[in-house]
C-alpha cells in the first residue's frame, strides 16, 4: 500500500548532507514530497528536522546533495527566490513582525504587495488587492476582528495562527510548517487542524510535528528522521507498525495511545 | 627618487606607526569583539593617556608615568563600562552613542583641565637623540617604542591565548550565556575587558605623545585608523588587528614618500580592496555581527 | 502634518517671542530634511548608519565647486549636489547593504571618515581647512517675470520652506508606501522578510541611497545658507549629531520625531553655548543621559504613556496592561498619529 510513484514529486531532496563543525546533522537524506499531499517529518529532538527545513528553505546550504522543486535544481537559490517560486515556510520559533498589526503582518506577505515593493508613492493601504487577500487570510485563520491588534499583544495561540497566516498569504504551492501546533491550546488547535486539512486538498504541505494525533490523523505520508537519517518512510499505518520507529521514539510520544 | 636612507627611515617609521596602530586597534577590538560595543571614546582615552602622563611625569618620572597613566585611563574605562552596560542587549547603536557622548565629554574635560593648546612632548632624556644604524641615523626613542610595543603585544597575546582569563574572555565573546552558566561573573569580566582595552589606548597615548604633538584633537587621529584596521583585519582576531595595524601603518609610511596626503587614501583603498576580496576582513571570524 | 507646516509657515513671525531668530528656523528645516531622510534608514529600517554626515557635507562641496567652477547659478549646482551625493550613496550602499548591526555601523563609520579625509586630500578643490567660500545665493524666479533675491534671510527661509514641505510629503508617501512597509518589516525581522520573498539586500541598498538623496538636498541648502562649504558637517561629530537628533525626538517611535529632535537639539545648542564655553561637556553628558534614560525619545515617551488608550481590542488591552513591561527602544516605528 505504498504511495503511488506515478506522480513526480513536487519537492525532493537528493543525498542531502549537512554538518556543523564536526557534528553531522543530516546524512544522505532523500525525501520525496508528492503534490497535494500532506507529508510529515517526525523524529526525536535533535534528529535534524528543522535543519532539514532550513536547507529546503534556503537559509542553510547543504554540504552535499541537491534540492529539486518541480524538477528544477534550486540548491543555489536564496530563500527569497525560493519563496517567490512558491515554497513558503513557517517558523518553529515564532518569527512575526511584532510591532505590526495582524493586518500588516499578513498584508506584507501577500504577492500583490510584494510585487509593488519598489513603489514609493502609493499608500500601502490603498492597494485593494492586497487588503482583500489579507482580509481573507485573516478570516481563514480565525483572527477576524483582531486586524488592528499589534502582533506582540496577541495570545500565544493567536500568534501561532498568525504565523501560519503569514506563511499562507504568500500563496505558496508548497507549505512548510515547522511544529505548527507547538504549545497550542484546545481551541486554536482545532482551528489549525481544520485549516490544515482543508489546505492539504490543494496545496502540498510538509509538516514537522511532535503531536502524533495530528500527524496520524492528517498526513498521507510520513518520513521519520533519526540522528540525521531517514529511518522509515511511508503511510501512517506502516510507520505506526515500524519497529525501528518505535525504538527511536521509545517513551517520547503519545505512541501507545496512537496505536489503539 | 628618495635616497636609501630616506626609504629605510620611512619604512621604519611606518613600522613604528603600525605597531602603535596595532595596539590601539587591539584594545578597540577587544571591546568590540567581547561586548559588541564600538567604543567611540577610544581615541579620547588615547589622548587622556598622553595628558595624564604629561601631568604625572614631573612627579614619577617617565617610567612611572608610563605605568600609572594607563592605569588611570583603565579606571576611566571601568567607570564608563558601568554606563555602557545598560545598553547591552539593546540595539548596538546605543552603546555606540553612549561612548560617543562620552568622547565629547572627555574631550571637553581635556580642554578644561589642560587647555586647548597643544603640547610638544620631548622624549625622555635617556633615549634622546639619534641612534646610529650603519648608514642611518634613527631616533632612539622610536626604537624604544618598538621594543615596548612588541613587549606589550606579546603580553596581550600571552594573556589571551595562554591564561584562563583570556580563555574566558574569548568564550564570553562567543557565548556569554554559557560563560554565565559556568558560574563566571560575566559582569566583572566585561568590566575588566573594558578597562584593559582602554588601558591599551592609554599606553599608546603615553608612548605616542613625543611623536605626535599632544592636543585635544589627537584622539580623532588615533581613532579613525582603528576603524579601518578593524575592518581590514577582521573582528575577533588578535593577529587580524596586528596585521591590519602594521599594514595600515606601513602603507601610510611608504605612501608618504610618494604623495604626502596620499597615505590616507591608501588606507582606504586598502580597506575597499579587502572588503571586496574578503568581506569579513583578512582574518575575521564569522560572527553574528553581520549577515 | 498640516499643523507642522502651518507652524513653520508662521515661524518667522513667532520667532522673536520664542527667543529665536529666523536663521535658526532655516537651520531647523534644513537639518530636519536631513534627519527625516536619515530616519528612513535608522528608525524605519533599523540600520544604524553612523557616517551620514559625510553625505550631508559632500553635497555642500558638490554644489559649491560646481557653482564656482562650472556654472554660476542656483538650480544646476543644487542638482549636482543631490545627484552627486546620491551616486556616492549608492556606491557605498553596495558595500554595506549586506551587513547589519554593529558591523554595518562600523563600515558606515569607516566610509564616513574616508570621505571626510578626502576633503583634505583634494585640497586644491575643496580648500581643505578653509572650505569653499564666496558662494552666492543668487535669486530665484522666472527670468523676465520676477526675481526674488535670496540674500535676505527671510526670503531664504521661505525658499527652504518650500523644499521642506516637498521633502516631508515625499518622505511621508515613501514611509506609507509598499516600499515603506517592506523596510519596516526588514527592521522587525529580516529573516522573515526574506522568507516572504523579499530581496532584503536590495531594499537596504535602496533605502540607503534614498536617504543619501535627502542628505544631498539638505547639504545643498546648507551651503547656500552659510554661503560656503566647510568640512565640519562631514565629520563624525555631525553624524553623531544627526543620530542624536533623531533619537531625542523619538525617531523610532514616530515620523515626526526627527523634526522635533532637530528643533530641540539646535535650541539646546544655542542655549548651552550661551551658558558656558565648555558646552561640549554638557552636550556629551546629555547624549549619555538620553541613551541611558530616554532612548525612545520625547515622542516615544509620550506614546508609551498614552499607549493603553490607543487600543482597538479590549482583550488585548487588558493583556497588555497586565503583562506590559517597560519595553526598551526601539519600539513602534510607525508613522506617527496626528497631523
Amino acid at each position: 500500500m505504498s504511495v503511488s510513484e506515478a506522480t513526480s514529486p513536487i519537492l525532493e531532496t537528493r543525498g542531502l548532507r549537512k554538518a556543523f563543525g564536526g557534528h553531522v546533522v543530516l546524512e544522505d537524506v532523500n525525501l520525496r514530497f508528492e503534490p497535494a499531499r500532506l507529508s510529515a517529518i517526525i523524529g526525536p529532538n535533535g534528529a535534524g528536522k528543522t535543519t532539514c527545513f532550513n536547507l529546503l528553505n534556503g537559509f542553510l546550504a547543504p554540504d552535499r546533495g541537491r534540492i529539486l522543486f518541480r524538477g528544477r535544481d534550486i540548491t543555489p537559490l536564496a530563500p527569497e527566490e525560493r519563496a517567490r517560486l512558491g515554497m513558503c515556510r513557517s517558523f518553529q520559533i515564532l518569527n512575526l513582525f511584532n510591532d505590526y498589526t495582524v493586518l500588516e503582518n499578513v498584508r506584507v506577505a501577500v504577492p500583490a504587495m510584494r510585487q509593488r515593493g519598489s513603489n514609493l508613492w502609493t499608500p500601502a493601504g490603498a492597494i485593494s488587492e492586497a487588503e482583500d487577500k489579507a482580509a481573507r487570510i485573516i478570516r481563514l485563520i480565525g483572527l477576524a476582528g483582531r486586524e488592528h491588534v499589534e502582533a506582540k499583544y496577541l495570545s500565544y495561540g493567536q500568534r501561532r495562527l498568525l504565523e501560519i497566516g503569514v506563511t499562507l498569504a504568500g500563496e505558496p504551492e508548497v507549505l512548510l510548517l515547522d511544529e505548527p501546533t507547538s504549545g497550542l491550546g484546545m481551541r486554536p488547535m482545532e482551528t489549525l487542524r481544520d485549516l490544515v486539512k482543508r489546505l492539504s486538498e490543494d496545496l502540498t504541505i510538509v509538516v514537522i510535528e511532535h503531536d502524533m494525533d495530528f500527524v496520524l490523523a492528517l498526513s498521507h505520508h510520513i518520513a521519520v528522521l533519526h540522528r540525521g537519517m531517514v529511518i522509515a518512510e511511508g503511510p501512517p499505518e506502516a510507520i505506526q507498525n515500524n519497529a525501528e520507529v518505535r525504538e527511536a521514539y521509545l517513551g517520547r510520544l503519545k505512541y501507545a495511545r496512537a496505536t489503539q | 627618487m628618495p635616497g636609501l636612507a630616506e626609504l629605510v627611515t620611512q619604512i621604519l617609521n611606518g613600522f613604528v606607526l603600525g605597531l602603535l596602530y596595532a595596539i590601539i586597534a587591539l584594545g578597540f577590538m577587544l571591546i568590540l569583539g567581547t561586548m559588541e560595543v564600538i567604543n567611540f571614546s577610544h581615541g579620547l582615552l588615547f589622548a587622556w593617556g598622553g595628558y595624564l602622563a604629561l601631568t604625572l611625569q614631573p612627579y614619577v618620572g617617565w617610567w612611572g608615568a608610563l605605568g600609572l597613566a594607563p592605569v588611570g585611563v583603565g579606571l576611566l574605562g571601568l567607570l564608563m563600562e558601568f554606563g555602557v552596560r545598560r545598553t547591552y542587549g539593546r540595539d548596538p547603536l546605543f552603546g555606540l552613542l553612549f561612548t560617543f557622548g562620552a568622547a565629547l565629554a572627555l574631550e571637553e574635560l581635556i580642554r578644561i583641565f589642560w587647555g586647548s593648546r597643544g603640547y610638544t612632548i620631548t622624549a625622555p632624556a635617556f633615549v634622546a637623540g639619534p641612534f646610529r644604524l650603519g648608514f642611518l641615523y634613527y631616533s632612539k626613542y622610536r626604537l624604544l617604542v618598538v621594543v615596548l610595543a612588541i613587549l606589550l603585544l606579546a603580553f596581550v597575546w600571552w594573556f589571551l591565548e595562554k591564561t584562563p582569563y583570556g580563555a574566558i574572555i574569548k568564550a564570553g565573546a562567543h557565548d556569554s550565556e554559557m560563560v554565565m552558566a559556568l558560574g563566571i561573573n560575566i559582569g566583572l569580566m566585561r568590566n575588566l575587558v573594558f578597562g584593559l582595552g582602554t588601558a591599551m589606548a592609554g599606553i599608546a597615548g603615553v608612548v605616542a605623545s613625543p611623536m605626535w604633538s599632544l592636543k585635544p584633537t589627537v584622539g580623532a587621529e588615533a581613532l579613525m585608523p582603528a576603524f579601518i584596521i578593524v575592518v581590514i583585519g577582521g573582528i575577533g582576531s588578535f593577529w587580524g588587528a596586528v596585521a591590519g595595524g602594521l599594514l595600515v601603518g606601513m602603507a601610510s609610511g611608504l605612501s608618504n614618500l610618494v604623495i604626502p596626503r596620499g597615505s590616507i587614501l591608501v588606507m582606504y583603498l586598502l580597506m575597499m580592496v579587502v572588503l571586496l576580496w574578503r568581506p569579513r576582513g583578512l582574518m575575521g571570524q564569522k560572527s553574528i555581527l553581520e549577515l | 502634518m498640516l499643523g507642522m507646516f502651518a507652524l513653520f509657515l508662521f515661524l518667522p513671525a513667532l520667532m522673536p517671542f520664542l527667543g529665536g531668530y529666523t536663521y535658526l528656523g532655516t537651520e531647523i528645516m534644513i537639518w530636519a530634511i536631513f534627519a527625516l531622510g536619515y530616519n528612513l534608514l535608522l528608525g524605519y529600517t533599523g540600520l544604524p548608519a553612523f557616517g551620514h554626515g559625510a553625505f550631508f557635507g559632500m553635497a555642500s562641496y558638490y554644489l559649491a565647486i560646481s557653482q564656482r567652477d562650472w556654472t554660476s547659478g542656483l538650480w544646476i549646482p543644487l542638482l549636482v549636489g543631490i545627484v552627486g551625493t546620491t551616486i556616492c550613496g549608492a556606491v557605498v550602499a553596495l558595500f554595506v547593504a549586506r551587513k547589519r548591526g554593529i558591523y554595518f555601523s562600523l563600515l558606515t563609520i569607516a566610509f564616513g571618515v574616508m570621505f571626510w579625509f578626502l576633503v583634505f586630500v583634494f585640497e586644491p578643490w575643496t580648500g581643505g581647512e578653509d572650505g569653499v567660500t564666496g558662494i552666492s545665493r543668487l535669486s530665484v524666479g522666472l527670468p523676465g517675470l520676477f526675481e526674488i533675491s535670496l540674500r535676505d534671510n527671510l526670503a531664504f527661509y521661505y525658499f527652504v520652506y518650500a523644499f521642506f514641505v516637498v521633502a516631508t510629503i515625499l518622505l511621508w508617501r515613501i514611509v506609507n508606501s509598499p516600499f515603506g512597509q517592506v523596510i519596516q518589516a526588514i527592521k522587525q525581522s529580516e529573516t522573515r522578510a526574506r522568507a516572504l520573498g523579499y530581496n532584503t539586500v536590495r531594499y537596504k541598498w535602496a533605502v540607503f541611497t534614498v536617504s543619501c538623496a535627502f542628505a544631498g538636498l539638505a547639504g545643498g541648502l546648507y551651503v547656500l545658507a552659510r554661503f560656503g562649504a566647510f568640512h565640519e558637517p562631514m565629520s563624525l561629530h555631525q553624524s553623531g549629531n544627526v543620530v542624536l537628533m533623531c533619537l531625542i525626538g523619538g525617531g523610532f517611535a514616530s515620523f515626526y520625531g526627527p523634526v522635533l529632535g532637530v528643533a530641540v537639539f539646535l535650541m539646546l545648542r544655542d542655549l548651552f553655548s550661551t551658558l558656558t564655553d565648555h558646552w561640549m561637556l554638557l552636550y556629551g553628558l546629555l547624549f549619555m543621559g538620553i541613551i541611558l534614560f530616554m532612548p525612545e525619545g520625547i515622542l516615544g515617551l509620550i506614546k508609551r504613556i498614552r499607549q493603553p488608550a490607543a487600543f482597538h481590542d479590549t482583550q488585548a488591552a487588558e493583556a497588555a496592561r497586565t503583562e506590559q513591561t517597560v519595553t526598551s527602544a526601539p519600539s513602534n516605528p510607525k508613522p506617527g498619529g496626528s497631523s
